[in-house]
């Protein structure tokens, strides 16, 4: 979670940043739409062999079972 | 093993668009692209209804048919993910998909356009593990934390549902008994080839 917190935060600074560069508004823009959503530099991303990638994510926690409790009280 | 789907129950959908902006926020989706968006037909007229849509994860996902590079993979319990380090942002999976799931950055041809980007079911991308390196590329990874997509989480009528298809189905079957009424599961039988018998 931690690491995600980072990396909200690195890219909202980024965006604050553009914010302030007001004058290069427009090719600065452009820049942001490449930052998120694209990838990050290749020697960051770790890949996972084959197996681990198509391995099972869900299971069904409490949180899980709460929802599907929870949505049998509706009609 | 349970098998991850989608089933927006039209008869409660308020076209809210909170699932829409839940998405948006969970992941930091960028301007310009929404993995999750509500489609009304006869708005204002009677018979007016709502449904919200995003990609399926479909059975055999024709996206993964038509990828050049091969990014798409699906996993043992069938949401579908692709790969942001091999897509070249061809388009091909928009055209394929009959939902009109696959987003791109950019505007543009010949890979201008961008990495595809789509909703993973909350499930994050090839890492389990909700790196910072994941969370910029794919978002958040809530089936990892054991919970599950955010945008059925927070339907304000819960009206969309996610999770294990038979759970969710059975959830829609009681739901229609009890009412009296109806309309389906919508997009089940093309994602899914199958449809929620009542
Ligand atoms: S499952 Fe997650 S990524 Fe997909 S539409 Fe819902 S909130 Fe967005
Ligand atoms: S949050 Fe629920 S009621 Fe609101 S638009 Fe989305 S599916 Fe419909």
């Amino acid at each position: 979670m931690s690491g995600r917190t980072d990396g909200t935060a690195e890219r909202r600074g980024f965006l604050r940043a553009l914010g302030l560069a007001a004058a290069g508004a427009t090719a600065a823009g452009a820049a942001a739409a490449q930052t998120r959503a694209d990838s990050v530099p290749a020697g960051q991303a770790r890949k996972e062999n084959e197996q681990q990638r198509v391995a099972a994510r869900y299971r069904e926690t409490d949180h899980v079972k709460a929802y599907y409790r929870t949505n049998r009280y509706e009609h | 093993m349970a098998r991850m789907k989608f089933l927006c129950d039209s008869d409660r959908c308020i076209e809210c668009n909170a699932c829409v902006t839940a998405c948006k926020n969970e992941h930091e989706v960028p301007w310009g692209i929404n993995r999750r968006r509500v489609v009304t037909i006869n708005d204002g007229r009677p018979g007016e209804r709502s449904i919200s849509m995003a990609c399926m994860h479909c059975t055999d996902a024709p996206c993964a048919a038509v990828c050049p590079v091969s990014c798409f993979y699906t996993t043992a319990d069938a949401i579908v993910l692709h790969d942001k380090d091999l897509c070249i942002g061809c388009g091909y999976c928009f055209y394929a998909c009959p939902f009109g799931a696959p987003q791109y950055p950019r505007v543009g041809n010949f890979g201008s356009r961008g990495k595809m980007d789509k909703c993973t079911f909350c499930a994050g991308g090839p890492q389990q593990d909700n790196t910072r390196a994941e969370y910029i590329q794919y978002g958040s990874n809530r089936i990892a934390e054991g919970k599950l997509p955010l945008c059925a989480e927070m339907c304000s009528t819960k009206a969309l549902l996610a999770g294990d298809g038979e759970i969710i189905a059975t959830i829609y079957r009681e739901r229609v008994q009890r009412r009296g009424y109806g309309s389906g599961a919508w997009g089940w039988r093309t994602a899914y080839r199958e449809t929620v018998s009542i």
